[in-house]
């Protein structure tokens, strides 16, 4: 999705003076990329919504610090993003599933005309967070590594096992990839 | 025939492919297909419909944004406390002879912020709206008043015993500044037609 990346410095400089008004012009302006962002990284809707709750939690308490450095959109989605891998690692504990386990291994048969946002779900919450931050949102494999706390290599191998794996799900020829 | 890895392929479209990968890709038309369906794959996931929120949580945002202003002003006042306190352990100090001047001062400075804390009271309402500009000036003028508010705390804890020039300025500056804020906020009443 596109986002409007522009936001009028007066908005924010009322948001920074804590003007209830414009607080709420930039949620409405920004939580549905926030949700989708959330959503697409996370495979639970719950979850989503309380990553998008506590960004904006997030922003209204840290907007003072917001200097005007890049898009308004890029310092939220950062903390968007550092919420959702949170939680990942957080369900990843209780889980005591590695960072890089697929998801769903055993019994995966998926039908082979699978479309892409179904088979997107079957990766594992790392990979789903990998593909959506570089593929979509633009993130470097240094930005996911250093978000994710991990090394660049891992990004980029998370990438590509993503890639490997949707092209399997979405059942694409045999060609040249063994 | 050895065929690229996803690795290889993802690195064409980073662009950071080896050499090998690059002349490869132009010959082998299977490893060229599949990186167009890499291609194909990135863009229908840019394509994919925006999700969005099935609830609106911008009411428990707003009452965390009252409780955090609120808490922010407490600050602000615990600022002022502390400022107030070093003027004071300031003050009850005996009177130094030749400072006779400076201790006038001091509390000339001390009685006309005091006045300007209370006028600003009656103007400064939690929640008005206020046009950009003026929410701009005031947060500035604020954060100004809190950073002499935290200079004037610390010489209370370093140098309680003393008072020279220097305290003095200080004390003048802020109340520069809240003359400032009050008047900013007296023409957005005006503006406001309260």
């Amino acid at each position: 999705m596109t986002v409007a990346l522009a936001v009028p410095d007066v908005l924010v400089a009322r948001a920074q003076a804590g003007d209830e008004a414009a607080l709420e012009a930039l949620y409405r302006a920004f939580e549905t990329p926030v949700y989708n962002l959330a959503r697409r990284m996370l495979r639970n809707a719950e979850d989503a919504e309380d990553v998008l709750q506590e960004t904006f939690l997030e922003v209204v308490k840290s907007i003072r610090d917001y200097r005007g450095e890049g898009y308004l959109w890029g310092w939220i989605r950062r903390i968007a993003a550092t919420k959702a891998l949170m939680r990942i690692r957080r369900d990843q504990i209780r889980a005591t599933e590695p960072l890089d386990e697929e998801h769903g291994k055993t019994g995966m048969h998926v039908a082979a005309n699978l479309d892409l946002e179904r088979a997107f779900d079957h990766l594992t919450d790392t990979s789903r967070a990998v593909v959506w931050l570089h593929d979509v949102e633009g993130y470097t494999h240094e930005e996911i590594g250093e978000l994710m706390g991990r090394s660049v290599s891992f990004s980029k191998s998370q990438l590509a096992r993503a890639h490997a794996r949707l092209r399997g799900l979405l059942g694409e020829g045999e060609g040249a990839q063994a | 025939m050895m065929h690229c890895t996803m690795d290889d392929l993802l690195a064409l479209r980073a662009g950071e492919a080896s050499v090998w990968a690059r002349r490869h890709v132009e010959d082998c038309t299977a490893c060229r297909a599949e990186l167009d369906g890499v291609y194909q794959r990135v863009a229908q996931l840019k394509a994919l419909p925006a999700l969005r929120p099935p609830r609106d949580r911008w009411s428990i945002v707003r009452d965390a944004a009252r409780v955090e202003r609120a808490h922010r002003r407490r600050t602000w006042s615990v600022w002022s406390l502390a400022a107030a306190a070093a003027l004071a352990g300031v003050l009850l100090v005996p009177r130094f002879g030749a400072n006779g001047t400076l201790h006038a001062e001091l509390s000339r400075a001390k009685d006309q912020s005091a006045t300007l804390e209370d006028q600003l009271q009656d103007y400064d309402v939690d929640g008005r709206v206020v046009t950009g500009r003026t929410a701009a000036r005031v947060a500035e003028l604020e954060d100004q008043i809190a950073v002499i508010d935290g200079d004037l705390a610390r010489w209370g804890a370093i140098k309680p015993q003393t008072q020279d020039a220097e305290l003095v300025k200080l004390w003048q500056q802020r109340v520069d500044l809240m003359r400032r804020l009050v008047n900013v906020r007296v023409s957005s009443a005006r503006y406001v037609g309260l």
